[in-house]
């Protein structure tokens, strides 16, 4: 079997995991809906002033999508070190390819956050989204990098205490450039034009983190 | 063959054991000592799953040293804190550890294996649902799934029956033929007339 094989199918068990628990999946859901919804009727689509509308709803998207993130996205490692299997998958699998489908199952895991969190800005605060192709441009690939850094960090605390706190204070600095231009970004799309600068910016993110994230991945996982 | 080099391992406090070398070709070999004595960390050490604090251990197939893929499907390796996946059923964890191994999962291939441990009846069943005993089972098996030249069984008979520890004989006793076992256990009788002791704690 080829290492992409070998990736999905660690990517693959975990999302089976995910749909005989409903562990992450649920915690995930339930804070992007009650963000969405507690800042619907604390702002309402009125209390935004247009000319704001677009860098605000940005900036909403990408913090619920932070704190959907490292709600859910360090269970894939966490998971493996509090139940015991950590052994037997670091004794079939190099940690190169664990992260890897880790990676996707997290990416893919973010990509239906934020499947259901757009539609639903959109519609409860009026949100009309100018190049909808630039927004999909900046979830796929801000999303990555968020999966990937999200995932390698949760390798390195799995086997601290306060895991939570822990992925939350370590993630935040390290996340905050890609942030930053996701937020830009996402603006710039709602606004009508295609952000190729700041997916530039987001691109040159996910290579370093993908290299740092691979040439880490043993320290990180194993002994 | 395997060949450990000058081992040492300390955690917070002295070391569990320092200037430890051996060497195996073939045959049993047990691995004695008093509880503490570092019994499952040189055990996991030579699986590769923990670092010793000092020195080495080389896997040789030939001439040529293991290492990456080869080196882990070469080493087979059971101990207590093996666990498995909790809401999958034994074959379905077989299956995905062969996969994330690099090895098809092939369904007469598994079935086989879990009817080796005495466990065909349990296939489908959740391993969340398992006792002690069938879960000393199934890591029996996953010890032996990718047909390992090199095993190591960290106390392969707790839990176990006397059925259960007939199966383990057996297969200690098939792999000390055709290749090298090492059985780490406080038990004298878990390991019978073994061809070289690997004593800790002394």
């Amino acid at each position: 079997m080829s290492s992409l094989d070998r990736i999905w199918a660690i990517a693959a068990k975990d999302a089976a995991q995910e749909l005989r628990r409903r562990v992450a999946a649920a915690s995930i859901f339930f804070f992007a809906a009650t963000a969405v919804t507690l800042v619907s009727f604390a702002v309402g689509p009125f209390g935004l002033p247009p000319e704001a509308r677009d860098r605000v709803c940005g900036a909403l998207l990408w913090i619920i999508l932070f704190f959907s993130a490292a709600t859910g996205l360090p269970r894939a490692f966490v998971r493996e070190e509090e139940t015991g299997t950590a052994y037997a998958l670091r004794k079939v699998a190099p940690a190169s390819l664990t992260l890897a489908g880790k990676t996707l199952f997290n990416y893919l895991l973010f990509l239906a956050i934020a499947l259901v969190t757009v539609p639903a800005l959109s519609i409860l605060l009026e949100w009309r989204v100018g190049s909808a192709a630039g927004l999909a441009a900046v979830l796929a690939l801000a999303g990555y990098g968020l999966a990937v850094v999200a995932t390698f960090l949760a390798a390195l605390v799995a086997r601290a205490s306060r895991t939570n706190v822990l992925f939350v204070v370590v993630s935040f600095p390290l996340l905050l450039p890609l942030l930053l231009s996701a937020i830009a970004a996402t603006a710039e799309a709602a606004g009508g034009s295609f952000p190729s600068t700041a997916l530039r910016v987001i691109v040159a993110y996910d290579g370093a983190a993908t290299c740092a994230a691979y040439l880490l991945a043993s320290a990180a996982w194993e002994d | 063959m395997i060949e450990a080099r000058d081992l040492a391992k300390a955690f917070a406090g002295p070391a569990l054991f320092a200037r430890l070398s051996f060497r195996a070709d073939s045959g049993l070999v047990a691995v004695t000592g008093r509880n503490g004595s570092g019994k499952t960390t040189l055990l996991k050490i030579l699986a590769s799953l923990a670092r010793p604090s000092a020195g080495s251990v080389s896997v040789r197939r030939g001439e040529q040293e293991l290492s990456g893929d080869d080196r882990r499907m070469a080493v087979g390796w059971s101990g207590p804190d093996l666990a498995f996946y909790e809401d999958f059923s034994a074959v379905e964890n077989l299956a995905f550890l062969s996969r994330a191994g690099g090895r098809p999962a092939v369904a007469a291939e598994l079935a086989r294996r879990l009817e080796e441990v005495g466990l065909a009846g349990a296939a489908n069943r959740t391993v969340g649902a398992f006792s002690t005993g069938m879960r000393q089972r199934l890591r029996i098996a996953f010890s032996l799934l990718f047909d390992p030249p090199l095993l190591l069984l960290d106390e392969p008979m707790s839990n176990l029956d006397s059925e259960g520890r007939a199966i383990v004989e057996a297969a200690v006793e098939k792999q000390r033929r055709g290749g090298i076992v090492f059985v780490a256990s406080n038990e004298p009788r878990d390991f019978a007339g073994p061809d070289q002791v690997v004593e800790l704690g002394k």
